[in-house]
């Protein structure tokens, strides 16, 4: 694995750029535990103040410092966007692995489902979603929901990697050996599809935050929840760019552009590592 | 076999359709600051004479790919020709297509030098009618109205004995035998000079190959061209080829005509090669060549065959032994026979 | 996801019989027409199920927390509230039995019956939405064509051109364009036009003055107010097409018929229209009926921000008016016109692919 990112390193650039982006908003999201703020207060600062050395990244109508804001949320952001992938990693590398297991009815069963996941739209069910929880709408039930839609690209991606395991010899010296499909599956095949796992990881990363802010701007979530989206909400409901307070969106959008176009560079390249013949459109990108 | 058939022209009367020149391909690769350098083909000099078969025998990984890459001028990197000349009756003076101009390969391609490929599934375009490949590949050669081209391909189609409902078909619709068959077809068409085969029946079931076979040979007796045959199957070439160059690791090794290498193979290999077919009422023991082929990155010093040689000598491990004549048309290079007055 | 599967010709000996039967090919297209049939139908049973679930697993009330969101506006009538009360309790079926709520639920949808706009009383719900899809239904189908075209058209050039430095340059924009979530990429576009250089309009399906009736002014108003929604879902869309495009192409240029068609001196732009191109257009579209979803998600958020009256817009402004009716309304019409477009899309297949007749 370190061998890899060696690797990779030094033979792409955009891995170079991603990891440098991708390392910058870490940091900074890392910083979030050192704020001298309690995230979730308001008027702890004078307001509108424009960058300055005092306020490196100037501070909000509603008296919050950009920086430490943007700090703070980038790390629910960021933590958001793993508790999701976390759990749709689990849905795809289960469906993934057993339809290209198991193949016959079963994959065309299961793909059928797959491909209703993903052609379905999210978005107005999400929105449908929040109107009727409203206020109980919590992060991690979002997630939840979310995970239950973002497994179903990768898990084709899965299947495929699954489909030609089966096909060599040491699948079926295992079931000659006796072992159950649970046990060829989670202990002869899963290691083989962990780069798999851990690309389309990233993407999926960039796909559900990208879709969190899009429904945090619009107010949908728990937006007292500092997140990006939650950011340019409040910037919004103040009219920031008409008043002239810029620094108040622009610093969020250029944090998590960097951080999606990094997400995005990690993906891609490690994807044309782990298979150099393989589609970059196959695992999905923003939405 | 056809050797005989062959009226045996003097090589010198009119220059041969194809000759080979000391030709040397590399497999030059620089990865991670290491330079890697395999040398795919590594001297070879060969000639193919007008209206013959010359068949190209060797185990795969023995540069016999390669040496077809070269004639046919499809040279990518990490390939690379780093010396040797390549000349074709139809164009010479370049010392191959890949330093001729755009324009002069263009003009040969599919007109005076076509290419049967291996494996018929992937050459034919899986989302075009036959009929559009024909018009892509040929037209542009032959002119004269779509209708007349169109008559024409009826034609040749007939003179195969193929359907003319080929020509209407996808590729999927064929079976692979009748692939194969249209990719023939589709090869000769424009009555080409020289016809490059590579491997053009070693995915097809026996009876299928022989029909393409003989289908090769028929038109290309008819028609006068050369082909250069390159398989690994000794008992195609025994079927069809006129004579034979038998390539070891990069090098070619022994050459004759058809009839007599199966007669009289001089080289170990050679012999070696011969004596695995398989024939109806032999029950001796087919013994094993002992080792593996060499690494062409490191190759052994010396001749590249010594190391699994039950011949080998001292002087084969030392220095590299010479392509040399034995009789009249019979090459061979191995210090076992006449190498600088030996055997 | 991509459905090129290699078909293993059987070999048949017998020259007369090398053509499969004129009967398969029809039933492998039949077969395939059934099977996309079927994933339409699955597609909108397990959408619909997922938002029956949604709106009656849920603790609230939603037929009194509309109320509250509508009145919460001020001064409504009682007898209006009471109404809206009762039109809300039977469009929800509150009071009847689970399952004979999970019927009704159905059956208004089969349908398309709604109920009554809160926000819009008594407007129904299906005609604000017959009113809003041809926006949202024309600006997606343009902005999707050109930028699938264009996406693939340049992807293309750039997977066979590997050296051009143009391409190049394109290729890193499209990278860089890519992975930005449409409201990102909208908002940028607006602060751009609205407030930067502002020569476009940033709101609106049309200019406020005019009739909306087919006279030239009134077309060239929409197209202008189309640009910049459209513009900011092509932008994201060539990107990702052109990334597709281009990794797709430079797999097919090692095909072997690439290979076999350059060796025999195929003209350069036929190789790359009809070997290169062509062979990647059927994989494309298959991408294509894959992310409409996505495209429409994109499509509902770009709306919102530049105010075009289409679903999206309908689909938020109800939900901070608390129109119950209207937001499931537009969730459960979405669900069924993207499917309709993903089979439409669909049924376009065989025309680029022959092979799918032969299952």
């Amino acid at each position: 694995m370190a061998g890899a990112i060696r690797d990779l390193f030094r033979d792409h650039a955009e891995f170079r750029i991603g990891a440098v982006l991708v390392a910058f908003v870490l940091l900074l999201s890392a910083l979030a535990s050192f704020s001298p703020y309690p995230p979730e207060s308001v008027y702890v600062v004078p307001p509108d103040v424009p960058p300055s050395l005092a306020y490196w990244f100037g501070t909000t109508s509603r008296g919050q410092d950009v920086f430490w804001e943007l700090s703070v949320a980038l790390r629910n952001t960021l933590l958001f966007g793993a508790v999701v992938a976390m759990i749709s990693r689990v849905i795809a590398l289960v469906i993934g692995l057993l339809s290209g297991y198991k193949g016959g009815w079963v994959d065309r069963a299961l793909m059928s489902v797959n491909d209703t996941f993903i052609v379905i739209p999210l978005l107005p069910l999400l929105v449908l979603f929040y109107f009727v929880m409203r206020d109980r709408m919590s992060w991690l039930a979002l997630a939840l929901i979310m995970a239950c839609f973002g497994w179903a690209y990768d898990a084709r991606l899965i299947r495929s990697v699954a489909m030609s395991l089966k096909a060599r010899e040491f699948t079926q010296t295992s079931l000659f050996s006796g072992m159950s499909t649970r046990e060829i599956l989670v202990q002869e095949h899963l290691p083989h599809v962990m780069p798999v796992v851990f690309s389309t990881a990233m993407n999926n990363m960039v796909w559900s935050i990208g879709l969190e802010v899009t429904l945090a701007v619009l107010g949908f979530t728990d937006v007292n929840r500092p997140t990006i989206g939650g950011m340019i909400y409040w910037a919004n409901q103040h009219a920031a760019m008409v008043a002239g307070v810029w620094w108040w969106i622009a610093f969020p959008i250029a944090a998590v552009t960097m951080m999606f176009i990094g997400l995005f560079l990690l993906a891609v390249t490690a994807n044309a590592y782990i298979d150099p013949r393989s589609r970059f459109r196959t695992i999905g990108g923003a939405f | 076999m056809h050797a005989q058939a062959v009226p045996d022209v003097p090589s010198e009367a009119v220059p041969p359709m194809l000759s080979v020149r000391d030709l040397r391909t590399y497999y030059r690769a620089n990865r991670l600051g290491i330079k890697r350098e395999v040398k795919a083909v590594d001297g070879i000099s060969l000639t193919v004479r007008r209206g013959e078969i010359y068949g190209l025998a060797g185990e795969s990984g023995s540069g016999k790919s390669t040496l077809l890459n070269c004639v046919a001028g499809a040279i990518r990197p990490p390939m690379e020709i780093v010396g040797g000349d390549i000349d074709f009756a139809f164009l010479s003076g370049y010392g191959g297509l890949h330093r001729a101009p755009p324009a002069e390969v263009a003009r040969v391609r599919w007109r005076h030098l076509s290419y049967i490929m291996q494996g018929s599934m992937n050459v034919l375009n899986p989302l075009r009618r036959l009929r559009s490949v024909f018009v892509d590949f040929a037209y542009p050669h032959v002119g004269g109205t779509r209708q007349q081209f169109e008559r024409q391909l009826h034609a040749h189609l007939a003179r195969l004995n193929l359907d003319r409902s080929v020509l209407s078909a996808y590729p999927h619709e064929l079976s692979g035998g009748m692939r194969q068959r249209a990719t023939v077809a589709l090869a000769t068409v424009c009555r080409p000079d020289l016809i490059i085969a590579d491997e053009p029946t070693t995915a097809l079931d026996v009876l299928v190959q022989k029909e393409v076979l003989g289908m090769i040979r028929g038109i290309q007796r008819e028609m006068g061209s050369s082909v250069l045959l390159v398989t690994h199957d000794m008992g195609v070439h025994a079927h069809v080829s006129d004579r034979l160059g038998i390539m070891y690791a990069g090098h070619l090794v022994e050459e004759a005509g058809t009839a007599e290498i199966f007669r009289n193979p001089l080289h170990p290999y050679t012999k070696h090669l011969i004596s695995s077919l398989p024939r109806i009422g032999d029950d001796a023991p087919r013994c094993g060549l002992g080792g593996a082929p060499p690494n062409l990155a490191d190759p052994p010093l010396g001749c590249r065959f010594h190391p699994r040689c039950p011949l080998a000598m001292k002087v084969c491990s030392g220095e590299a032994p010479a392509m040399l004549e034995t009789a009249p048309g019979h090459r061979v290079a191995c210090f076992a026979y006449n190498q600088s007055g030996g055997a | 996801m991509l459905r090129i599967a290699s078909y293993e010709a059987a070999d048949c000996g017998d020259p007369g019989s090398f053509l499969r039967h004129g009967g398969a090919l029809m039933s492998g297209y039949f077969a395939f027409l059934l099977r996309r049939l079927g994933q339409f139908g699955l597609v909108l049973f397990i959408g619909i199920n997922v938002a029956y679930v949604i709106t009656h697993a849920s603790p609230i009330d939603p037929v009194e927390q509309s109320i509250s969101a509508v009145t919460s506006f001020g001064n409504t009538a009682p007898d209006a509230v009471e109404q809206m009360r009762s039109a809300l309790r039977e469009l929800y079926g509150l009071g009847a039995t689970p399952l004979d709520q999970y019927r009704l639920f159905w059956s208004r949808i089969l349908r398309a019956d709604f109920g009554p706009s809160l926000s819009a009383f008594p407007t129904p719900v299906s005609t604000l939405i017959g009113r809003a899809l041809p926006w949202t239904a024309g600006l997606l189908a343009v902005s999707t064509i050109i930028a699938w075209g264009l996406g693939n058209l340049l992807g293309g050039l750039a997977g066979y051109y590997q050296k051009s430095r143009t391409l190049r340059l394109m290729g890193v924009v499209a990278i860089g364009l890519h992975p930005i979530p449409y409201y990102i990429l909208a908002l940028l576009l607006l602060i751009v036009f609205g407030y930067l250089w502002p020569v476009l309009p940033i709101a609106g399906g049309s200019a406020m003055n005019l009739p909306q009736s087919l006279t030239m002014e009134f077309v060239a108003s929409v197209l202008q107010h189309a640009i910049l929604p459209a513009l900011s879902l092509i932008l994201i869309g060539v990107g990702s097409w052109f990334i597709g495009m281009r990794s797709l192409v430079s797999n097919i240029v090692t095909e072997d018929y690439v290979v076999y068609a350059e060796l025999a001196g195929v003209r350069p732009w036929r190789i790359l229209s009809s070997y290169v191109m062509r062979n990647a257009m059927a994989p494309q579209l298959t991408g294509l009926a894959m992310s409409l979803g996505g495209i429409f998600n994109g499509a509902v958020i770009t709306e919102k921000v530049f105010g075009y009256p289409g679903l999206g817009s309908l689909l938020v402004d109800a939900v901070y008016a608390g129109d119950y009716g209207l937001v499931l309304g537009v969730t459960t019409i979405s669900i069924v016109a993207v499917s309709a477009g993903v089979l439409a899309i669909d049924l376009l297949y065989p025309l680029l692919d022959p092979r799918v007749k032969v299952n």
